[in-house]
């Protein structure tokens, strides 16, 4: 009997997991969407905010009309190079950089999907956040319920309903039993009923079987692409844990324009970009000791205070004090795969952005790029490495053009070198 | 049977914590992970902690005391201070466009947010010091190089020390582009000169060549 009954707990579980996984995986958004934050979002923003390049709030009305926009996406360098005026003009506010050719790597069907969407985007969500001055985050209400803990409150007040009847009706007939002077009926378990009431309705269950299986395969199928991915597909959102000192990218890098490189100092020389010793947050702050909105700022910077093992009245440090802050690494690639941040910054001369997205806007600093394969394949095919002046090519460069002299070479990409073999990041 | 649904109830409220708990998207969860060893290896990971007979150690350690890095360049000798500094040491890094493209990157990504763009002491983070640092055309105008690189060395007044981000060789970039800021030197100021030392002198008469 009791295996009887675990057998039905594993059912119960079975389904629910299953269920659990198709409503928190729903990964079929609209094209121009997809598409939109996969080639585009970097750069653009669909309100008027400016990124790298225009915002894209009322790009509707702001864009010449007819087909410019959908030649503009597709190749915006021809565009610029046939004199187009208002492309000109683009081209001039944004120097020196211009926007991505996707000719090529987006079909004429993606850029429609996506001219389409930037027309018209969807009504700006409104925040769940609302940020304090000095950093500090304010939880806001989270909007609406999860369609899933619906799904599962209702699944259990069915089954707890079911139980009661169930209750019900054998004391019920019992009492009619009695009543009658009939002998008590056996008394036959959960499963047992359930059985023979399964028994009963063969072609309804065995339907019931299909669906949830069904259900459960594409669950698992979406879920696969979640796996070992610190990033929401749907909300273009990642992984953004809460770190022992309440750091605000936003105050640093934004509103004080200290650059990256300053705190992560080894992006330029080697593979980690680095995450700050103590000592360079004391290089300022040896000098401020509040934030801009005073209380909160000066507890979180005590905490470094204490890490560094400074007093800040004697302004001396006591070494056998200090304790290194243990941050808490937002971007994790697995250890069966090698990344380089010199090799992508120095070499490749790739702006942070482009895969933290607008950390100068971040309160709590969050992952913003899938890194998964994909990803980085994508990348590694569409982008062109400039060699020309680029001294880490020269020979390569000159090799290149013995090879292939006299005839045109459109675009060189970096999967063409080699950036798509598998040992080349894999070894 | 009372007790069989008491556990019956038990599996299924298990089952629904269990889902719940795995579905969720707490920005604290990193997701999803299958065969995690995957992801975290034994092998130690840099800037962590391991445990070493019940000791918990950093993974990120100094290398070996009196280690040379390949490349290395000697930087300032121990026991040499602020003003020796300033008589003895010269910029061993001839100037020259390349070395000045390089000294203006390093400036606008490490010097720039306490020192303004032009030297000037006016930068975002510089403002809000108790006291802004001082223009390099204006007090620090005849600071010699080498007191120029002691003070990105080992710091100075309000400035950290900045040995640990930058290399000797970055730092004497530095110090060109930092005398560029500061401008053609004063030849009067007879005093200055003698207290920068040698190095100056060489460098105006190179300058008068």
């Amino acid at each position: 009997m009791i295996k009887n009954l675990s057998r039905t707990a594993l059912n119960i579980f079975v389904s629910f997991f299953f269920a659990g996984f198709v409503i928190s995986n729903s990964l079929n958004a609209a094209d121009g969407k997809t598409v939109f934050k996969q080639n585009c979002a970097v750069c653009h923003t669909l309100t008027d905010q400016r990124g790298t390049g225009p915002g894209l709030g009322g790009i509707k009305d702001r864009a010449p009309g007819g087909d410019w926009l959908f030649n503009w996406v597709k190749n915006a360098e021809k565009m610029i190079k046939s004199g187009d005026p208002e492309a000109n003009k683009i081209f001039k506010e944004y120097a020196p950089t211009v926007m991505t050719v996707f000719e090529g790597s987006l079909s004429d069907d993606d850029i429609k999907a996506v001219v389409e969407y930037i027309k018209n985007p969807p009504a700006p969500p409104t925040p769940t956040n609302t940020v304090t001055n000095d950093g500090g985050e304010v939880a806001g209400a989270e909007g609406g319920i999860s369609p899933l803990y619906i799904l599962l409150s209702v699944i259990t007040i069915l089954a707890l309903l079911i139980s009661v009847l169930r209750g019900v009706r054998v004391s019920l007939r019992n009492i009619t039993n009695k009543k009658e002077g009939k002998a008590e009926e056996p008394s036959s378990t959960f499963w047992e009923e359930t059985k023979s009431w399964m028994g009963g309705h063969r072609r309804f269950v065995g339907v019931c079987l299909i669906v949830i299986t069904c259900i459960g395969v594409k669950g698992c199928w979406n879920t696969l692409f979640d796996v070992g991915v610190y990033y929401d597909w749907e909300t273009g959102r990642g992984y953004k844990p809460e770190q022992p000192i309440k750091f605000s990218h936003k105050i640093h890098a934004g509103d004080n324009a200290i650059a990256c490189q300053y705190c992560h100092n080894s992006v330029e020389k080697s593979r980690h970009a680095g995450i700050p010793t103590v000592n360079v947050c004391m290089n300022c702050h040896k000098g401020i000791s509040a934030g801009p909105s005073g209380e909160k700022g000066t507890a979180e910077i005590a905490k470094i205070y204490a890490a560094a093992g400074f007093d800040s009245k004697t302004q001396k440090y006591d070494e056998s004090k200090a304790n290194p802050i243990k941050w808490i690494k937002v971007h994790n690639l697995p250890d069966h795969v090698y990344f380089n941040h010199s090799q992508h910054v120095v070499v490749g001369k790739i702006e942070c952005a482009q895969c933290h997205g607008d950390v100068k806007k971040m309160t709590v600093a969050e992952q913003q790029s899938p890194l998964t394969m994909k990803w980085c394949i994508e990348c590694h095919r569409k982008t062109e490495v400039a060699m020309e002046g680029n001294a880490y090519y020269d020979k390569l460069h000159e090799a290149l053009k013995e090879k292939y002299k006299g005839q045109h070479m459109k675009a060189f990409t970096v999967s063409q070198m080699g950036g798509i073999e598998c040992g080349r990041c894999h070894y | 049977m009372k007790f069989e649904k008491i556990i019956n109830l038990k599996s299924v409220a298990a089952a629904a914590v269990l889902v719940l708990s795995s579905c969720s998207n707490a920005p604290n969860s990193p997701g999803y992970e299958f065969m995690p060893d995957m992801y975290r290896s034994p092998s130690l990971e840099y800037y962590s902690t391991h445990t070493l007979n019940g000791d918990t150690l950093l993974t990120a350690k100094k290398p070996v005391a009196g280690t040379i890095a390949r490349g290395h360049m000697p930087g300032i000798p121990a026991g040499m201070d602020y003003e020796k500094s300033g008589l003895y040491l010269k910029n061993p890094i001839a100037l020259s466009d390349a070395v000045m493209k390089d000294a203006e990157h390093l400036y606008t990504n490490f010097c720039v947010h306490c020192h303004g763009k032009d030297g000037k002491g006016d930068g975002a983070v510089g403002q809000k010091l108790p006291g802004a640092p001082p223009a390099y055309d204006g007090t620090l105008k005849s600071l010699s190089e080498g007191k120029i690189f002691y003070s990105i060395t080992h710091g100075k007044g309000m400035m950290g020390a900045h040995d640990g981000q930058l290399n000797v060789e970055e730092r004497w970039k530095l110090v060109h582009y930092v005398q560029k800021l500061q401008g053609p030197k004063a030849v009067a100021d007879s005093a200055a000169a003698k207290a920068t030392g040698p190095v100056d002198e060489l460098k105006k008469e190179e300058k008068n060549k």
